[in-house]
Order: structure tokens, then C-alpha cells, then sequence
């Protein structure tokens, strides 16, 4: 069995067309994306080594820590956010018994498939000075009313909660999925046993589910490290670069004062945050991979 | 048992609370669809969420004689289709050599690749548009096509991984006992297992092509012929105006075929066979 | 098959007859011949051949310039357009293959020119000129401004916007010197008994009246950094002249006693509520459409809007002079402006096949410009002098302001022709914190004083 699953032949064949891609239209520019980030490169002229000038630099600016501080809100709202609802609305829907469950698999996703400009444009329409939400609560009585957007402290909550609407779906769609390759008999099982539904599946669908929920985890704490167009359409990073993030820096310095060298450190250093990331996040699912492993051989044993 | 009468009522709180939250959900769409009839005078004073009366309808005749609708639209269904194909083929056979084959480094090559997820695309744009030059692929369609499967690959990679490793690994032990070939293994019984995963990566994967614009517009951005859908929107955005019904009406022509898509891989989610169905087989 | 070699036999023909065509049809069929003998392979054959077919024909007898400017609203559609048609009559063996310019802070252009696609004719603002200029990507355009009568042609007091420090002319602008005007709405102001404000403590009593009718006293487009520059520059320039123009040269510094006084002036006028409280995230549509709406009683925009705020306003609007401290500084503050002229306009790609002969369309170009937003856009400050008149009679405002130029003394500069690009950067933003009445005046100075240094 080794043997027949360690065909090198196979193996090479496998991995090597994506490999290939990667290098090519994805490694090589990440590389070159690290080397030009010790540069005064301004995108155009030949680049001068300057060493660690840009980091020194970067980490004496103001903008630096309130681009950190914005992804780590940023990421842990989407995070906390989708996977709560995603996870919700997956297992409702996955529910034979559930009414409608066909319309809604469709409406939950809806908000993934249009434009982010459209959504930003609908959210900023309801969320501006004279928007919507603040007419609620006037009519309301309630003196709630806010500058949504324009708050230098609390704008990027907001902007969170836009991007994890939209996207929620992704995640709920990823879920739905998962769901639907665990057997049904588990569950079946597990109803004998007498647990109720919802014990059911917190029994049975999220430790199963151990690895979907590791890549959803990754995919929204990256994005929210990552997180750039939102902020780009809904603030334009304002007031006073109060919601910026890495990505913006980067696009800031590249673009606006053609120093791309500066803007190429604030990426690498956003690569190297995301990195970190998915480490940690694996390192803390391989305890649980193993004893999920366990608990399924017991399980067949039993069986 | 015991507990049915409560868990009825609040069930019925929570399934009103769903329905609350579609309509939520779907709203946009109307939205969108409204506003593409609207000036901009009724977009941010007048009218900014009722109904459009009267209809502008002239904002999809602007949309639509503005540039080659048609053209842009046949262009970005070739690049999508595109990308959509290469990366589900290489990040299926990726994902399984390194999530349920034996060889060294398998961890590595998989964490190295996923280094793609992290990177964003205006960082990279030049050293990208350098490669697809030394690759003489400018003028053509794969120019869009490579870079767009690059930037998609770690993560359809990513979801391929958690999949695969939710599968027993008594399938192959039953099918190497048959004689089959790991090639016919893997394209025979193991891919449809994980036809969940590709169906909804197959709509990732579309939409993030579809809607791609970055890339395009400094890559095909200056050749009529190969213009993309999302390019048209910067026959609106002018220095200072923007007209937002026109805008509107571009964004709900170039969101019909995402629907479609979603609609109809959405529906062969539900269908797909099951591991537990597999493995009773 | 049979198309290739005719496109190609097409190409010889050109290159014996026309000596000007010759090098951008060649360049063509080289760059176009990999993309057509692996169209087949590529799966793609119909469309692909489709794109070999349509740049065979462009190369028949004529020359392909690619042009990368703005076409989207009037302001830019109707010059554009114009400037075709002329150039048909003048230049028949010329096209031009449009690219639209992304509104992305020169993403797409510094990007095509890293890459080596710079397009043959191109919109170039001053931070581009500059930044191009460093590598070669610019083309030096004298000997065509000469030859072509453009110099002959251009205003003596736009004489500073064609030349470049080294005193070479990179691009040849269309627009002239422009300014920023502080509009309002003349029926809003009446209706309320307001008299158009001269000092700071009149203007103080305009928002109170507003505010207390539920009227935006000045809808600003905040998110737009130049917006927010511009208000702190009408400012700025009650207390010294030189505005952001000064503090961008080195001339003067933001810790100076003037620009801490307006920082601090506009601090008050922002708590005192001139601004909708959303100011930093309001886009130009919006903004604009409640002012002309008449949701908004003031608006701080260029002379460029006098066209669109007429149609939409007629006798109702008009502009003001900035109010000042007090009577004394309103009245010598009326020949100080915010706004001024840059040195945008279009540039060459010097690589380009076909440069020489795409110096003088795009001159010619530049001309037509001018003669378009003269005509039809009754926009008269433009660089050249183009001897036409408008289709009709000049609107209210612009008269005022042709009368009111002669006596202006001082000018500064828009965003855009700031030539100090980590300042423009640095002003646009904290302009933008100061407005947004979240940042003190206190951490402006000092901030900007950081940037500087």
C-alpha cells in the first residue's frame, strides 16, 4: 500500500502543472517583491540597495501601527462574524425538514456574487451622514445616530461588517459542502443514541468538520490582513489614513509618492503577518487532526 | 421527546430569523437593479432607495453603446471558462498528491504554495507582467489566463486539501486490492468523492475571474480586441463624475452570468454523491 | 493562412510607400504574429483570428497611435471626440486606439511603463512628468512645440506650465491657469436674509442660520483629498499667499505663523459645523448633487463647474471671494487665489515607433482640446489661444471671473501640480483629518512638520 500510494512517477506528475504555475506567474514575483522591498526602487528607474531603510522607516511610522491595529479588528470581526453565521445557516439549510431551504441556500450567497462597488455603494448609502440607518434611529427618537464611516476610531468596525456580510456566503457555501460529505449515517446514528439536533451536530458535523473550518479560518483571518478594496471605496482609508492597512500602504507609497520600495516592505511585512497566521492556525489543528484520527478508528472499531 | 414543545417555539424564532436574514441578503440585488434606472440626482438626494420612476432606461442603452458589450462579454466568458478549467485540474491533482499520497516534503511543497493566498495582486503586478512578456503570451488571452490561475491555485488548493483528507483511506485499499492504477483510483473513485468541493471552487474561482479588473486593465487594458467586462466601468468613472446609473446598468448585465453560474453549480452541490454513499457502495 | 500573407505583403507595401507608417506596422505584424500561429493551438482559433484580422486592416495604409486619457463625463467626452474628428481631416492615415485612464492614482500608467507598454500619446500630471522624466520614458518635446506653432500659440501667462524645471517641455498642456471658486446658492442665501459672508465671524452666522434649517452650510467632497487641500488652502492663503504652493516649494514652512493661524481657523469653522458631518467620506456626486439640489447652501470647487452649476442652477449660483479674518484682509485677499495652473497635459512615449509623428498629433490634439472646451464647454482658460468663440454667450460667472483675473496677484496650486509628491501626499491627508473635525489643528501642524522633514 505505501508503494501504491507513493508512485513517484505519479507524484511528479501530480504536483509538477501546478507547481509550475505557481513559480512562474506567483513565486518568482513574490521573490522579486522581497528584493526591490531593500530599494529605493520607484518602479521605473534602476533600483539603488539601501538595506533596511524601508523597514526602519516603516516601523517609525505612524500609519504602520494603525494599519496593524485596523487588520487585527478587521480580521478577528470577519472571522468571529462569518463562521458564526456561516455555520448557522449551513446546517439549517442542510436540514431535509427546513422549508424554502433551496431559495435560501441561494439568497444567503447572493451578496458574494455582486460587485464589491455595488455593495460598498449600497452600504455607504445606508450608512452615510443622512443614510439610512441614521434615519431609523432619528425616527426612532433614539440619539444613536453616527458618523459611520467618517469615525477615525470606530469607521473600521464598520467597514469589517460590511466585508463580512458580503462574504459570508463563501464561507456558508464552503460548509455547506463539507456537510455534505460527512455520511448520513452518523447522524442517523446519533439520533438513536437520542441527542437532539443541534447536539447532533455540534457533536458530529463541527469536530468532522475540523478541517473545512481550518481553511475557512485561514481564508478570513488572511482576508482580513489583506483587506484593502473595501476600505478603498467606502472611506478611501480617510480620515486622515485612520483605516488604513498594509495593502493600502503599500498601494499609497507605490502609486501615490512612486516609492515603491517603501510600499514593497509594508507587503512583505503583510506576507510575513499572514504566514504567521496559517502556522499557528495549522499548529493548533494538528493536536486535533490526531485525535480526530483516533476517535474515527475507534468509531469504525465500535461499528 | 421531552423537549419538543419549547424547541418548537424557538425554532420557529430561528426560522423567521433566516428568512429575515435572506431577505437581507438578497436585497442588494434589487437595489442594484433599481439603481441601475437612476441618475445620480436620485441616487444620493431623491430617491436613494425606492423604487425608479421614471425608469432612465437610457442608462442601459449608454452602458450598451458605450463599448462592445457583446465583445467584452464573449472575452471574459473565454478567460473565466479558462481560468476555471486549468486551476480545478492542476489544484485537484496538487491537493491529492499532497494530502493522501506518501512522499517527502509533501508538507512543505503544500505550505509553499499556499504562500500565493497572502500576497496582494498590486504588489506583484509588475514582476507579473514581466513573466507574461519573457512568455510572449501579450496579445493573447493567456496572458489573463496564467496569472489568474497563479493567484487562484493556493486557495482552491487549500479547500482541495481539507476535503481529500476527510476520506478513508480504505477506498484506495479496496481499489489497490482490485488492480486498478493510482491514476485510475484517483480519476475513477476518488475525484467524484470530492465533487462538493469543485462544484463550489468552480464558482469561486468564475466570480474572482469574472470580476477581476486590476490585472486586466494594465494587461489587455489597451487592446480593443481583448477587453474584459469589468473594464467597461471606467467608460463611467471620469476624473472628477462618475455617472453611477450608467455604472449600474453595466454592473447588472455583467452580474446576470454570475447568478447563472451560481444557480446551476449550486444545484450539483445538492446532487453530488456522498463519501458515506461511496463507501456502503 | 492567406490573411497573414496578405497583411504581411499589406506591410511591405506601406513601408516603400509611406515613410511615416512604416515603423509601427512592423512592429505590429512582429508582435502579432506568435498570438496568431498559436491561436490555433489555443482553442480559442475564431476570436483570436478575429484580433489578427482587425490590426491587419488598421495596418492597410494607416498608423495606429495608442492614446491613454480621460473619457467619461462631458468635460473630457466632448474634446476628445472633437479632437478626432479633426484629426481625421488633418492626419487621415492616423487612428487612434483609445485607452481609457483608471481613475487609480497612476496604477495603471506607472505600471505600463515599468512594463515597457507605455501607450504612444499618454495624460501625463506633474508627479508623472517627474517621476518619467528620471527614466527616459518622456519624451522632450522643444523642437515640436517650435515647429508646430504651439509656443506661438500659448498664453504668456501659462508660459511657466509648459516648461519643466530643466526648461524642456515634457508635455503641452490644455488646461490653463485654474481656480478654485467658493460657490453658493444666491436663493438659499436670500431666502434666509444671509448676505454673502466677508469675514469668519459673517461665516460662523451663515452656518448657524443653515444648520438650524437643516441645510449643509458647504457640502465638501472629503474623500477626494484635493477637496480637502483646497479648504485648507482658501484658508491658508487669507493668512499667507503663498498657500500650499509655498509649503510645497520650501518656501515657506507649516509651523510659519500663517498656516498655524488657518489650521487653527479651520478647526473652528469645522466644529462650528461648515462641513456635513460625513464630509471625509462624501464622493464628488454626492456632494455635488446636494448642492445642486439645494440641500447644501456653498461648495468649494474648481472654475471647471461653473458650466455644470449653471445649467443646473442658472441665476441662482454665483461665487464669492473667500472670507478672511477680517475687512481689511477680505478685500486685499481678493487677488490672492487658491488654484493655478499644472503642467498636465499630454506627454510621448519616446520608444514609441512612431514618436515624431505622435509629438505632433498629440499636439494637435492639445490644440483641439483647447478650441472644444473653448466652444463648447465655454471654458476660456485654456493653455493656447485658439482664436474661436463659444457656441454661446459666456455664463455669469465666468464673466466675473474673466473680469476679476486681471487684478489677481497670487495664485497656488492644485493637487495635481504639486511637484513635491511625499508632501502632496502628506497634505491631502491631513487636510483630510483636520476636516473631519477629529484631528486638532495642533496635530496637523505637527504631523505636516514631520512629513516635511
Amino acid at each position: 500500500m505505501k508503494k501504491y500510494m507513493g508512485n513517484k512517477l505519479a507524484i511528479l506528475l501530480f504536483v509538477l502543472p501546478a507547481l509550475a504555475i505557481f513559480i512562474t506567474f506567483d513565486f518568482i514575483p513574490i521573490i522579486q517583491v522581497f528584493a526591490y522591498s531593500f530599494t529605493d526602487w520607484n518602479g521605473l528607474t534602476m533600483p539603488n540597495f539601501t538595506g533596511l531603510k524601508n523597514y526602519l522607516d516603516l516601523f517609525t511610522d505612524r500609519v504602520f501601527y494603525t494599519s496593524n491595529r485596523n487588520q487585527l479588528i478587521f480580521a478577528i470581526v470577519i472571522t468571529v462574524y462569518q463562521i458564526f453565521f456561516a455555520t448557522v445557516f449551513a446546517i439549517t439549510i442542510s436540514d431535509k425538514k427546513m422549508k424554502g431551504r433551496k431559495f435560501l441556500r441561494v439568497a444567503y450567497f447572493i451578496p458574494v456574487i455582486l460587485s464589491v462597488t455595488v455593495v460598498c455603494q449600497l452600504w455607504s448609502a445606508i450608512l452615510s451622514g443622512e443614510g439610512l440607518l441614521n434615519k431609523l434611529f432619528e425616527a426612532a427618537g433614539s440619539g444613536f445616530s453616527q458618523n459611520w464611516l467618517g469615525d477615525r476610531y470606530k469607521a473600521i468596525y464598520v467597514i469589517a461588517f460590511v466585508n463580512a456580510w458580503q462574504w459570508m456566503g463563501y464561507q456558508f457555501a464552503l460548509i455547506v459542502a463539507g456537510i455534505k460529505s460527512i455520511p448520513a449515517d452518523y447522524y442517523e446514528a446519533a439520533k438513536i443514541d437520542g441527542c437532539s439536533n443541534v447536539l447532533a451536530h455540534l457533536k458530529i458535523t463541527i469536530p468532522l468538520l475540523a478541517e473545512t473550518y481550518k481553511f475557512c479560518l485561514i481564508i478570513s483571518l488572511t482576508g482580513g490582513i489583506k483587506a484593502f478594496t473595501e476600505m478603498n471605496i467606502l472611506t478611501g482609508g480617510g480620515p486622515n489614513k485612520s483605516t488604513f492597512t498594509l495593502t493600502y500602504m503599500m498601494y499609497n507609497a507605490a502609486f501615490k509618492k512612486s516609492d515603491y520600495g517603501y510600499g514593497l516592505a509594508a507587503a512583505s511585512v503583510m506576507v510575513i503577518e499572514c504566514m504567521l497566521v496559517m502556522l499557528v492556525i495549522n499548529f493548533i489543528f494538528r493536536e486535533k487532526n490526531q485525535k480526530k484520527e483516533e476517535e474515527k478508528s475507534r468509531r469504525r472499531r465500535n461499528a | 421527546m421531552r423537549k419538543e414543545g419549547k424547541k418548537s417555539a424557538l425554532h420557529y424564532i430561528f426560522v423567521v430569523f433566516c428568512w429575515i436574514y435572506a431577505a437581507f441578503s438578497l436585497y442588494p440585488l434589487i437595489w442594484m437593479l433599481f439603481y441601475s434606472f437612476k441618475t445620480n440626482q436620485e441616487i444620493f438626494v431623491t430617491n436613494p432607495f425606492g423604487f425608479p420612476w421614471p425608469l432612465h432606461y437610457e442608462n442601459y442603452i449608454t452602458a450598451w453603446t458605450k463599448y462592445d458589450v457583446p465583445l467584452y462579454f464573449l472575452n471574459s466568458l473565454l478567460v473565466s471558462i479558462g481560468t476555471v478549467a486549468i486551476t480545478i485540474v492542476c489544484a485537484l491533482l496538487f491537493s491529492y498528491a499532497t494530502s493522501r499520497m506518501v512522499w517527502k516534503m509533501k508538507t512543505f511543497t503544500r505550505l509553499f504554495l499556499g504562500l500565493g493566498m497572502f500576497i496582494p495582486v498590486q504588489a506583484i503586478m509588475i514582476p507579473v507582467v514581466k513573466v507574461v512578456q519573457k512568455f510572449n503570451l501579450m496579445g493573447t488571452r493567456w496572458s489573463l489566463v496564467f496569472p489568474y490561475v497563479a493567484i487562484n491555485l493556493a486557495f482552491a488548493c487549500m479547500v482541495y486539501y481539507g476535503f481529500f483528507k476527510g476520506i478513508p483511506i480504505e477506498l484506495e485499499e479496496a481499489a489497490c486490492m482490485d488492480g486498478a492504477t493510482i491514476y485510475q483510483t484517483f480519476f475513477r473513485i476518488i475525484e467524484p468523492l470530492v465533487r462538493p468541493a469543485t462544484v463550489t471552487l468552480v464558482i469561486y474561482i468564475f466570480l474572482n475571474a469574472w470580476n477581476e479588473f486590476i490585472l486586466a486593465n494594465v494587461v489587455v487594458g489597451s487592446i480593443p480586441a481583448l477587453k474584459t467586462l469589468p473594464l467597461g466601468v471606467l467608460f463611467f468613472q471620469g476624473e472628477f463624475t462618475t455617472d453611477w446609473g450608467g455604472m449600474g446598468a453595466t454592473m447588472v448585465i455583467a452580474s446576470f452570468p454570475a447568478i447563472l453560474v451560481y444557480s446551476i453549480f449550486s444545484e450539483q452541490v445538492e446532487n453530488a454523491m456522498t463519501i458515506g454513499g461511496a463507501v456502503k457502495g | 493562412m492567406k490573411k497573414r500573407i496578405l497583411s504581411t505583403l499589406m506591410c511591405a507595401t506601406v513601408a516603400v510607400t509611406s515613410l511615416i507608417g512604416c515603423g509601427s506596422t512592423e512592429t505590429q505584424t512582429t508582435t502579432d504574429a506568435p498570438a496568431a500561429t498559436e491561436a490555433p493551438a489555443a482553442a480559442e482559433t475564431e476570436t483570436e483570428e478575429k484580433a489578427a484580422d482587425t490590426t491587419a486592416d488598421a495596418s492597410g495604409d494607416k498608423v495606429t497611435l495608442s492614446i491613454y486619457t480621460q473619457y467619461a463625463d462631458d468635460d473630457t467626452k466632448v474634446p476628445y471626440d472633437y479632437a478626432v474628428e479633426q484629426l481625421k481631416e488633418a492626419y487621415p492615415n492616423v487612428e487612434l486606439n483609445l485607452i481609457v485612464q483608471a481613475q487609480d492614482d497612476g496604477q495603471t500608467l506607472k505600471t505600463l511603463a515599468a512594463t515597457g507598454q507605455l501607450p504612444d500619446i499618454y495624460q501625463a500630471s506633474t508627479d508623472l512628468i517627474n517621476t518619467f522624466r528620471e527614466s527616459n520614458q518622456i519624451m522632450v518635446l522643444n523642437d515640436v512645440a517650435k515647429s508646430t506653432g504651439f509656443l506661438d500659440k500659448l498664453y504668456d501667462a501659462n508660459k511657466d506650465l509648459a516648461y519643466a524645471e530643466d526648461g524642456n517641455i515634457y508635455a503641452f498642456p490644455f488646461s490653463g491657469q485654474e481656480y478654485v471658486l467658493w460657490y453658493y446658492n444666491k436663493a438659499l442665501f436670500e431666502e434666509n436674509g444671509l448676505s454673502v459672508p466677508e469675514t469668519y465671524d459673517d461665516l460662523l452666522n451663515c452656518i448657524e442660520v443653515f444648520k438650524s434649517k437643516g441645510i449643509t452650510p458647504l457640502a465638501l467632497f472629503g474623500q477626494e483629498g484635493w477637496n480637502t487641500a483646497a479648504a485648507y488652502d482658501v484658508v491658508a492663503t487669507r493668512y499667507a499667499a503663498g498657500g500650499i504652493k509655498a509649503l510645497d516649494e520650501g518656501t515657506a514652512k507649516v509651523t510659519d505663523e500663517g498656516y498655524v493661524k488657518a489650521a487653527k481657523k479651520l478647526e473652528e469653522l469645522v466644529a462650528a459645523g461648515l462641513f456635513q458631518e460625513d464630509a471625509t467620506t462624501t464622493n464628488y456626486d454626492q456632494a455635488s448633487e446636494k448642492f445642486l439640489s439645494g440641500e447644501a447652501a456653498m461648495f468649494i470647487n474648481g472654475q471647471w463647474y461653473i458650466e455644470d452649476a449653471t445649467k443646473a442652477l442658472g441665476e441662482n449660483v454665483d461665487w464669492m471671494f473667500y472670507p478672511a479674518e477680517d475687512a481689511a484682509s477680505y478685500e486685499a485677499g481678493k487677488a490672492a487665489f487658491s488654484g493655478g495652473g499644472s503642467a498636465s497635459g499630454f506627454a510621448v512615449n519616446p520608444d514609441s515607433a512612431n514618436a515624431e509623428l505622435a509629438a505632433e498629433v498629440a499636439e494637435f490634439i492639445t490644440e483641439k482640446y483647447c478650441e472644444a472646451k473653448v466652444m463648447y464647454r465655454h471654458n476660456p482658460l485654456v493653455a493656447l489661444n485658439t482664436g474661436k468663440e463659444p457656441d454661446s454667450e459666456y455664463p455669469a460667472m465666468m464673466k466675473k471671473l474673466s473680469d476679476t483675473l486681471p487684478s489677481v496677484t497670487s495664485t497656488t496650486k492644485f493637487t495635481w501640480g504639486l511637484t513635491n509628491s511625499t508632501f502632496n501626499d502628506g497634505i491631502q491627508s491631513e487636510s483630510q483629518g483636520l476636516v473631519s473635525g477629529q484631528f486638532t489643528a495642533d496635530e496637523f501642524i505637527e504631523d505636516m512638520n514631520d512629513i516635511m522633514e
